[in-house]
Formats: C-alpha cells, structure tokens, sequence
C-alpha cells in the first residue's frame, strides 16, 4: 500500500469526529458515521501511518510545572550557528529551538518553572556554549492563540 | 488562583496519552495498576482543570513543504489587548503572545509559499490600526520542538468541558 493517498470524504468525518473527542471508540465513531468499527479503525491506521493524522493528549505547561514562557533571538558570532543551536537544544528548559533568517540566528522558545530559574540558565548553562555574542528575549506576558491541531507530522512526532 | 495539584499518577498518564491518546481506559490500567474506575476518573479532572486535550492533528491541507516564521509586531501598547484579538482572527497564524521585549505581539505562523505570508505580515497585519511595525523571521531548520507541550487556552478548555 503506497504511503500517500488522496485524503477522501470518509477520513475528513472520522477526524471531525475526533476532534470532537479524541477518545472516543472505534464503535462510537462508527455508531455516528454509519460505518463499521473495523472500517474506521483501518482508515485511522492508514491516515497514522502516512503520517497525515496523530491523535493525542496535549498537555498544558501548567501541568509540567512551567509558569514562565519566553521567547529568545539569539546572534552568533565566530562559531557555526548550526553547532551553537546543537548545543543549546541540549537543555531541558528549551523546548522550541529554530535556526531562523533576519537580524538573528537562533529563535529559542524557553518554559521556566520560576524567574528564579533563569540565572541558573544564564549563567550555569547559556553561558558554557561558545558563539553566544548576544542574547535577547520576550516575555510572554498573555497567550491570546495557540493553535496546535493542524501540524507537519514527521519523525519527531511518531511515539 | 492556586496551581492544581498534579501527582505522579497524572503524569504517567499525561506521558501514555501523548504519545496514541487512543488507548483504551483498560489498557491504561492494567499497565499502571490501577483500576478503570481511577484512569477515567482522572482523565476527565485533568480535562476538567484545562491541564491536558485530545486532539486529531492533521497535515493535510500543509504543503510538504510547510515552513513556520515568527512574525513580531510593534504597536500603539495601549492597544496591545485588541490587535492580539485582531491578529488571532488570522487563520494562518498558529499562535499570538502578548510580550514584554522588543516586540509587544510575538505570532508563529505556518506558511507554504512567501507570498501568503508575506500577505500576513505585511498587508494584514501592517494594515491594522496600531501597529506600527512587523518583523518577519523564517525558520529554516527546527532542531527541537516539544509540540505535546502547549498553552491550551479557553476555547479548549470549554470543549473539553462539554464532553
């Protein structure tokens, strides 16, 4: 079976459905759409595995503890922005990390649990890595939109 | 408002459901060693409290080559509140915070051509009244990024709620 396929009818009802509840059976969804548990179970299995389709729980950085969220564009200066970033992805308070085009190299998106975790960050980890020349941040200070049901789906994403 | 009480129970359950939430209620206790009765009871507190969400992510409709840009915007800060609102009405654009720095708005926006997204930054939210300047960033190479990790914001609370 080739991994790409047209997207039909059929598949779009069964992700509305769980995205209504992710949760629900493969009988639920079938009771609703008209169709067999084994129908529905097969198509979710081949949306899975073409990677076009992941259901999971998502969970909020409140429930990780993590109260503080900023975002921080970085130069690089005499070192690889490519290694610099290599490294920085290293430490478990960034959780986003991007090389980027424009005034900056590396775009960083860092959960704190507190404010006070910050100086061990700054001055016991960020500044062990080479090729830092500066370092500038923004402090998320409300989240309006976080949007996260449509996503490539790639290698990092499989469980 | 004080923090709800997450204990290591929550969170083997939180890591089990990340990663296929369509496990059943029985599996989860079994593997656990807890009952049904607890796994489902804590789901629907964790659901509850806006900790955790269910959700199909889809790639469909995104271009293989679907790339994410940062786009900061500058505005009047007495109107910060509002152009957020305005800008999360956008569909392309995934995620608006509001910041303390060199940009008021921070949005990631996933795009798959420059000029839809060059139509974002430079023509929608340019023209908003308030915004003052955009600055656009694309991410070339996304070396990590924790995408079961998320700020699940009202609208999904309420959704889950409903169940």
């Amino acid at each position: 079976m080739s991994d790409d396929f047209p997207v039909d009818e059929m598949d779009l009802a069964i992700v509305e459905q769980l995205r209504i509840n992710g949760r629900a059976t493969n009988q639920q969804i079938a009771d609703k759409l008209e169709l067999t548990a084994a129908t529905v179970s097969a198509r979710i299995r081949r949306m899975e595995k073409a990677d076009k389709l992941r259901v999971v729980a998502v969970s909020d950085f409140a429930a990780h503890g993590f109260n503080v969220l900023m975002e921080v564009a970085i130069e690089v200066d005499g070192r690889a922005a490519s290694e610099v970033v290599d490294e920085l992805s290293e430490f478990p308070e960034v959780f986003a990390a991007h090389l980027v085009t424009g005034r900056y190299d590396i775009d960083l998106l860092i959960a704190l649990h507190e404010f006070d975790d910050l100086h061990d960050l700054l001055l016991s980890k960020f500044s062990q890595v080479r090729g830092i020349r500066s370092m500038v941040p923004a402090i998320a200070v409300d989240v309006i939109k976080y949007k996260f049901d449509v996503a490539p789906i790639d290698a990092r994403m499989k469980a | 408002m004080s923090a709800p009480l997450i204990d290591a129970l929550d969170h083997q359950l939180i890591e089990i459901l990340s990663k296929d939430a369509r496990i059943s209620n029985r599996k989860i206790a079994a593997d656990l060693g807890v009952t049904e009765g607890t796994v489902r009871g804590r789901i629907k507190r964790l659901q509850q409290e806006g900790m955790i969400a269910f959700t199909a992510i889809t790639s469909f409709g995104l271009a293989n080559s679907a790339k994410l840009a940062f786009i900061g915007v500058q505005t009047d800060v007495d109107q910060v509140k509002q152009i957020a609102a305005e800008i999360a009405e956008l569909p392309m654009v995934n995620a608006v915070l509001i910041t303390m720095g060199r940009f008021n708005i921070l949005t990631f926006c996933l795009f798959s051509e420059l000029d839809k997204l060059h139509a974002v930054a430079s023509d929608q939210i340019l023209a908003i009244k308030g915004v003052h300047h955009v600055e656009t960033s694309i991410a070339v190479k996304t070396v990590k990024y924790n995408s079961r990790i998320v700020k699940i914001t009202k609208d999904e609370k309420l959704i889950a709620s409903d169940k």
